[in-house]
Order: structure tokens, then sequence, then C-alpha cells
């Protein structure tokens, strides 16, 4: 049996227990998450190289990075994955999950939306840089079906080069956005909509009045994952286009690890990474306190 | 999590790195591993590791990485770790610079002295492995940059290898009015290839002098070959570099006349089924300015490093000193279809010979790639500036003085 002090709390012998239990748990999570998270914010304060100690250099891998000629592109792209990859996939998976829910063979609707997202990011980018590439199946196709853009060199020119990796990324993620959707659908209770359909609501204004409000709580979460998610977008770009051509379609991460490994400036790639952790962590926050706030206000 | 895994990868590096000592001995190795980024040579490498077992008694096993970033962070995280290779691949120029300046890397002046003096590698490579009067590494393997071209599409249009600039000129308009695309051209990693030879071709001391920062990349010199670049991309003769096709695809396909690459993409391309010879063939580029008494060939040469640390030195040092025989070269080049760093060694392949006797003779003077040539900082913001104006052409001026900057910063460091 648990001994309890006069207090309440656990006996001394129990919570060196306690601790003993929780102490593998604690020290996983402080070695793998906490130490290296620590370790890069101090890197992104020296100049380490890889072949000599760090030694400290202030703030002037900040400096350096607030007046990289390549900031400007790689803030642009990475606003534009931060709205696009968050509007497009977003938006599209609610529709599929609306257009689906309750109808006879919704399912079978939904499973090509669904099937891309058994796909790695790497392997989605390889897929989709052979169709993507100048004289590529998307040239190909543009160009049987006598649309424009059959020349169009859909990963060399900017912002052409993001937006269509941006419309890559939704067709793998439109599916899964339209699954969590899709639970949030079956979850919401049935008497509202029962009785605003009684009220002869249909269709948008039952969507636009009802079912919207129920689903804001998922659609919170969904929205923040989709915008964490894209702020910190480097795979797809990196397989693709690494970066390129001429740092064109360059993100924010894909900065950080062009200046970590490529050029071996790990001090100012960790300076990089330090900066956008600080956006992220920022955006996610503002993002989700607005939200959270709004809801609590009962506006939904 | 994308973010998440690169920032513990980051984390990972440098904790590895802060583990530090000593690295555990284990003399009288019978099995050495020789880690590069040359994964595609695994088979080669193969085949040399079993010839080593059976000539000297000891076992070569490769390990290769593709990714070129990922392999140069693990080789520098190893001179901080107890996990070294025995043997690593390494680059010439700056970067071996770098790492002997940082004292990681055996001496093996004893090495070249002894292969020099028995003819099995050439006093002219000696300066590439030098620093401070000692020789590091042994080489690779050797490449000089020359233009690989389709026989069938050469002589479907009439055409034979041009002697001069002018010829190769003529050449491409015809090519192009076939409808097939003259040059090869990309806008990633080989960018630099056609700046190096434009500019080698018309100015070999303007190119020399971009190196030490004697030259600016703004000079009219330089300006006037991206203008002569750019002028080649308007009339429709290179690639786009947007295509993500292997060259060697391009070349055999017949949509791509001519690929300007080191003699290293032979093996690329007889491993697509070009037969050397027959499908295709190779001839030095000639010069821009016809005024140059001798043809500038561009060489590169890949260097195989033995750590000062190595788990076992003396076994690392065994290896090297046989990979230089006669033996392990033919071997290496027969394998692969490319030149040896061994004078004595010939290879079946006549087109090699013949870009191989060329490269000795005194009509051609031998020249350091681009990308060993200029130190680490400034190759990358060239690449980067190539890259971009291989999308915009019209942007030359900007993208040089970008260069410039970057040039500026990296020589105000390097004077302190």
């Amino acid at each position: 049996m648990t001994k309890r002090s006069r207090r309440g709390g656990l006996a001394s012998s129990d919570r060196l227990g306690g601790y003993g239990f929780v102490s593998p748990a604690v020290l996983l999570v402080a070695g793998l998450l906490y130490l290296p998270f620590l370790y890069t914010v101090y890197l992104g304060f020296t100049d380490y190289d890889g072949l000599y100690p760090a030694s400290f250099v202030g703030l002037e891998n900040f400096r350096r990075f607030l007046e990289d000629p390549a900031l400007t592109t790689s803030v642009r792209n990475t606003l534009m994955w931060a709205v696009g990859a968050t509007v497009i996939p977003v938006g599209l998976g609610l529709l599929i999950a609306v257009l689906s829910y309750g109808i006879r063979g919704g399912a079978i609707y939904r499973l090509p939306f669904m099937l891309p997202y058994a796909l790695s990011g790497a392997g989605l980018a390889v897929i989709w840089g052979f169709i993507l590439q100048s004289g590529g199946a998307a040239n190909d196709v543009l160009g049987a079906l006598g649309l424009p853009g059959a020349t169009m060199r859909f990963l060399v020119e900017e912002p052409a080069n993001t937006i269509a990796m941006i419309i890559a990324l939704t067709w793998q993620q439109a599916g899964v956005n339209a699954l969590l959707f899709l639970v949030g659908l079956q979850s919401i209770p049935k008497e509202p909509q029962e009785a605003a359909r009684l009220d002869g609501a249909t269709g948008w204004r039952l969507f636009r009045h009802v079912t919207w409000p129920l689903l804001a709580p998922l659609t919170t979460v969904v929205v923040g994952l989709s915008l964490v998610a894209s702020l910190k977008t480097f795979d797809i770009v990196w397989v693709t286009t690494q970066g390129g051509p001429g740092r064109n379609s360059e993100t924010l991460a894909v900065t950080m690890y062009r200046d970590a490994f490529v050029s071996a400036e790990y001090g100012y790639g960790a300076a990089v990474a330090f900066a956008l952790s600080l956006v992220t962590g920022a955006v996610s926050f503002m993002y989700l306190r607005r939200q959270m706030s709004a809801s609590k206000e009962g506006i939904v | 999590m994308r973010l998440l895994t690169a920032v513990v990868a980051t984390a990972a590096l440098a904790l590895t790195a802060c583990g530090g000592g000593d690295p555990a001995k284990s003399e009288g190795k019978t099995q050495i591993k020789l880690y590069n980024d040359k994964g595609a040579w695994s088979p080669y490498f193969k085949d040399i590791g079993a010839l080593s077992k059976q000539q000297i008694g000891l076992e070569m096993e490769p390990v290769g990485y593709t990714d070129a970033p990922t392999y140069d962070a693990f080789i520098k995280a190893s001179f901080r770790t107890s996990v070294k290779p025995d043997l690593f691949t390494w680059h010439t120029g700056g970067q071996l610079e770098e790492i002997v300046k940082a004292g990681q890397v055996a001496d093996t002046s004893s090495l070249w002295n002894e292969a020099i003096g028995k003819g099995y590698l050439p006093e002219s490579l000696k300066p590439y492995y030098t620093y401070d009067g000692k020789q590091y590494c042994v080489p690779l393997n050797i490449a000089y940059w020359v233009m690989f071209y389709n026989k069938k599409v050469f002589d479907d249009a009439g055409l034979q290898p041009p002697k001069t600039w002018a010829d190769m000129m003529t050449a491409a308009a015809a090519l192009k009015a076939k409808g097939v695309t003259p040059f090869y051209a990309t806008s990633q990693l080989f960018n630099f290839v056609w700046f190096q030879q434009l500019l080698i071709g018309e100015d070999p001391q303007l190119y020399n002098d971009l190196a030490t920062g004697k030259a600016k990349f703004t000079d009219p010199g330089v300006v006037k070959v991206m203008q002569q670049w750019k002028s080649l991309i308007d009339m429709g003769y290179m690639s786009d570099p947007g295509d993500k096709t292997d060259p060697q695809e391009l070349l055999k396909s017949g949509k791509v006349a001519m690929a300007p690459f080191g003699t290293w993409f032979n093996t690329s391309m007889t491993q697509v089924g070009m037969k050397p010879g027959t499908d295709y063939g190779m001839f030095t580029i000639p010069n821009v300015n016809p005024a140059n008494t001798k043809t500038t060939l561009l060489f590169e040469s890949g260097p195989l490093c033995i750590l000062d640390k190595a788990p076992d030195k003396a076994a690392s040092m065994k290896f090297a000193q046989w990979w230089l025989e006669p033996a392990a070269q033919e071997k290496w080049a027969t394998s692969r279809g490319d030149v040896s760093a061994n004078p004595k060694v010939t290879i079946p392949d006549p087109s090699l010979n013949e870009i191989n006797k060329a490269a000795g003779s005194s009509d051609v003077a031998l020249s350091s790639r681009f990308f060993e040539l200029v130190p680490a900082p400034i190759l990358t913001a060239a690449l980067d500036a190539f890259g971009a104006f291989s999308v915009k052409p019209g942007d030359y001026q900007k993208q040089l003085a970008t260069l410039q900057k970057a040039a500026d910063d990296y020589w105000a460091k390097a004077g302190k």
C-alpha cells in the first residue's frame, strides 16, 4: 500500500521509487529532445565547422542570416508553403469528406485520395520530380490536351516550382485531411443537424451554419498541424529541386540543411535552425491561442 | 517532424563529435574498410578488394555513400570519434588543404617518392597533393574533361569530331537544324562545366587568377564569357536544365548530341549499354580562342586518404602502396573503363588511350577543374550563381555581382 505523509504527499521512500519509475522516460526525453535542442541553440552562437572546436561568436550568425541575400526568397517560399500547403490540402480534404459522407459507396470515392498517403515524403518527391521535370509527364499531358503549359518549365521557374510542389503535396495530404474531417463528421451530435433540417436548412446553408461550426475544434487541430508541417517543409523540396536552381525554391528548412550540411557550417546552420524553431513556435502559439480563445468565448 | 529529424540529426552528429577519445587500436588488420562517396562504383571497389586479398593478404571492403553532404559530414565527424575509416575518398583543392591543415591526414610523401621513382605516378600530379612540401593521400582516380558525343547522331548529320571551336559551332548549328539539341547542360551540380570550358578556352590566365583572388568575377573577360554562354543558350544549343533525365540517357536516345564530362563518365555510358568507339566517342574540347597555342585540357584527381589516427595506419599505408602498382591500377582502370593515374597502365578503349596520349603531349596544357580550383565557399556561391543563370541567362550581371560579393567576403576573411 502507498504510504502518504501528513501533508498528503507521498512518503520519501515512495517518492524515491516514483522517481525510479519515471527516470527512464525522463532521461530518454531529456537525452533525445532537450539536450540536442539546447546543444543546437548553443552551436548557433559558435563558428563550429566540424573540424575545429567551436568558438563563441555571439550574434554573428544571426546577423549574417539576416543579411543573406537568399533570405528573402527563402522566407517568401516558406510563406507560400505555409499558406498554400495549409489552405489547399485542408480545404480539399474538407470538401472530399463532406461530399462523400453519408452517401452510398462513399468509401470507394474516398479511396483514391487516401492511397497517396501511403507514400513517404521522399517517394512523393521522386515521383513528382519525374512528372514535373521539363519535358516530363505534366508537359506531355498538357500538350496532348492542347492546354497551355506544355512548354512550361515547372521545376525551373520561380515561383512556379514552389506552386508545383505544393500541388504535389496536396495530392498526398488531401486524403488524410479528409479522413480526419470524416472522423469529425461522424462524431458531431446529430440533434442540431436534425433540428436545422426540420427548420428547412439544407445544402450549403446547413453546412455553413450548422456542420461547419460543429467541426471547428477539429479544423483548429487539422489547420494547426498543416501549418506547422508546412513551415518546416524540407523533404519534398530537397529531393525534387535541392532548393534550386540558384536557390530559387529554397525554404527556411532547406536553407538550414544546406548551410549546416552542404556548406559544413554547422554553427551557422544551427542558428538558422534556431530561428526557424522560433518562427514555427511563435506562429503555432499565436494560431492556437487565437483559436482556443475563440472557442472559449463560445463563438463556435 | 521534418525539422525535428534535422535537429536531432544535427545534435546527434554534434554529440558523437563530443565523444572524442583515442581510436581503438587493432594492429595487424587483415580487412580494411574504404569509405567513399562513389556508391555506384561499389562493384569495381569490390573487385579491387578481392585482388588485394589475393596479392597482399589485405581484404578491402568498400562502404559507399551516394549523398555527398552526408558523406562529408560523416568523415568530418569521424575525426572526433572512435569510428574512423581505414581509408577514405576525398576532394583535392581547398577541401583537402582544409583537412590537412587540421592535422587529420597522414603524410604519404614516402609513397609518392617511391611511386615516382618507379614510374607509377607522374611528377606532374604531385602539386595537387602537396601542402608545405609534403604529400598527402594518393590518387584514387584522374579524369580529363572531354566532350562525349553520340556517333550515330554525328554520322546521320555527316559530322566529324570538331578540331576547332568554329567547327564545333558549325556542327552545333547543323545538329540544331536536324532537331537535335547540340549540348548537354544542367542547373545542378555540374552547372559550372560550361563556365570553366568557355573561360579556360578563352583566357587561361584569367581562369587561374579567379582562384587566387587576383581577378574578379565582374572583370570584363568573365562578363564576356557569360555573354557567350548566354548566346549558346539563346540559340537553343543547350539542353533544358530542368530535364532530370540522366545525361547518359539523353546521349543514348540521341536527343542530345554532345555532353562535356570527365572521362569517368565513360563508366556511366557503358552502364547504359553504349559501346565505346561504336555508339559513342569523345574528343578534346577545342579552345574558344584560336590564338591560344596550347589546347587546355581540364583535369581532376580524386584522392584516397589515410587518417593520421587511422585504426591501423600501417595496414592502410600498405594498401595505398599496393594501390599505386600496375596490377591494382590495371584492374581499376579496365573494370571502370577510365584512365589510370599510373602512366604504365594502358586500357583497351582506344578513345580513352588517345585522350591519355593527348594529355601527355606538348600541344596540351593541363589545368585544374573549376570545382577544385576555387576555395569551397566561393565554389558554393558559384554553383548557386550558375544555377540561377541557367534559368535566367539575362541576369548574368546580377549573378556575377553576387558571386563576387561572396569572393570578396572570402578573401577578406582569408587575408586576416
